[in-house]
């Protein structure tokens, strides 16, 4: 009777494992240091503004200064929505760009929303906004990864597998974040 | 034909599931709503207490998705719909759209030194200025720690 070759089989299921999520594996990589820095930069969208000067608006009805403004702005459309945030502040919500007007002066600053393509997907991915199926996809890439990780410390054998040099590695892996830990619960 | 009659389906199809209201959270819960107004006009009375609030959306937290504002019945009034982050994740795109939100009303009182850390980390966050000057003493928050919402 054969022998059960439990190496080959560790071998190819981490290859095979490797194979299918190494899309996953770059899309939370790559999300993953974009959303790290989320206090320096907005890894989701690119919001540009720019301010504009109208005539000031001289309506006191909310309706009558929508339309005074939306004249004077040179807007077709009717907004979404509209908000007075305070008595000399008017905002007009369009698809993806706010107008904010400061009713006296005439200044309106003009805020237009654009996601960063591919980033913002990636990103909603990895906080698993989509929930739903996704929760079952990402549950299964989190499972893959415990698989590579486990079968990765059994590939090889001799002086480069883990009882040899393997084992240190492994050790300086462990190390760091229980040596980070107590630093932050303790220093 | 076979093609475009797809093609157009799927059109259809996508157009349908975009202007579709959207489910964010956990499911409504409360049939009939407060006025927002309400809230902040008598806020002790609600601290605590589950409400379901509507109003446009006249604000998103830009980094992480994790609040809306909502604007009050009444002028020059909004409310701030916080949830935990990353259990709800709410986009820019929201902006402007009208919102059924419930959650807990939760009524804070904050000192001087906390809301100029608070504006500060905001106001970093934004991208905007902020002027510690314009704090001038301790303030009460008002705000509902949302568990869902419907965003139309």
């Amino acid at each position: 009777m054969n022998q059960f070759k439990w190496r080959k089989w560790n071998n190819i299921l981490h290859r095979d494992i490797g194979y299918t999520i190494v899309a996953l594996v770059l899309i939370y990589g790559i999300s993953g240091l974009a959303v790290n820095h989320v206090a320096d930069w907005n890894p989701n969208y690119r919001i540009e503004k720019h301010m504009l000067k109208i005539e000031p608006i001289a309506s006191q009805q909310k309706d009558e200064m929508i339309r005074e403004a939306r004249t004077k702005l040179q807007l077709s459309e009717e907004p979404k929505n509209s908000f007075r945030p305070d008595p000399e502040t008017l905002q007009l919500f369009y698809d993806k760009r706010t107008y904010s007007i400061d009713l006296p002066t005439g200044n309106v600053l003009i805020e237009e929303t654009k996601p960063r393509r591919v980033l913002y997907e990636m990103n909603q991915l990895h906080v698993n906004a989509p929930k739903k199926l996704w929760t079952l996809i990402a549950d299964l890439f989190a499972l893959g990864l415990i698989t590579m990780a486990l079968t990765g410390l059994f590939m090889l054998k001799g002086p480069t597998g883990i009882a040899g040099r393997g084992k240190w590695f492994v050790a300086a892996g462990v190390l760091v974040p229980v040596a980070y830990w107590m630093y932050f619960m303790y220093f | 034909m076979r093609i475009p009659i797809t093609l157009l389906s799927l059109l259809v199809l996508t157009v349908v599931a975009f202007a579709a209201p959207k489910e964010y959270g956990k499911k409504l819960t409360l049939k009939e709503t407060t006025k927002i107004s309400d809230i902040l006009a008598n806020p002790e009375q609600f601290a605590g207490k589950r409400v379901l609030v509507e109003g446009a959306i006249i604000d998103v937290c830009s980094h992480r998705g994790c609040w809306i504002k909502l604007a009050s019945d009444k002028e020059f009034e909004s409310i701030r719909f916080k949830v935990e982050d990353g259990v709800i994740v709410f986009p820019m795109e929201a902006k402007g759209k009208n919102a059924l939100a419930e959650g807990i009303v939760s009524v804070k009182t904050y000192s001087k030194e906390d809301l100029i850390k608070q504006g500060e980390e905001h106001a970093k966050e934004e991208g905007k200025e902020f002027d510690p000057s314009t704090v001038t003493g301790p303030k009460t928050v008002v705000q509902i720690n949302g568990e869902g919402a419907v965003i139309k």
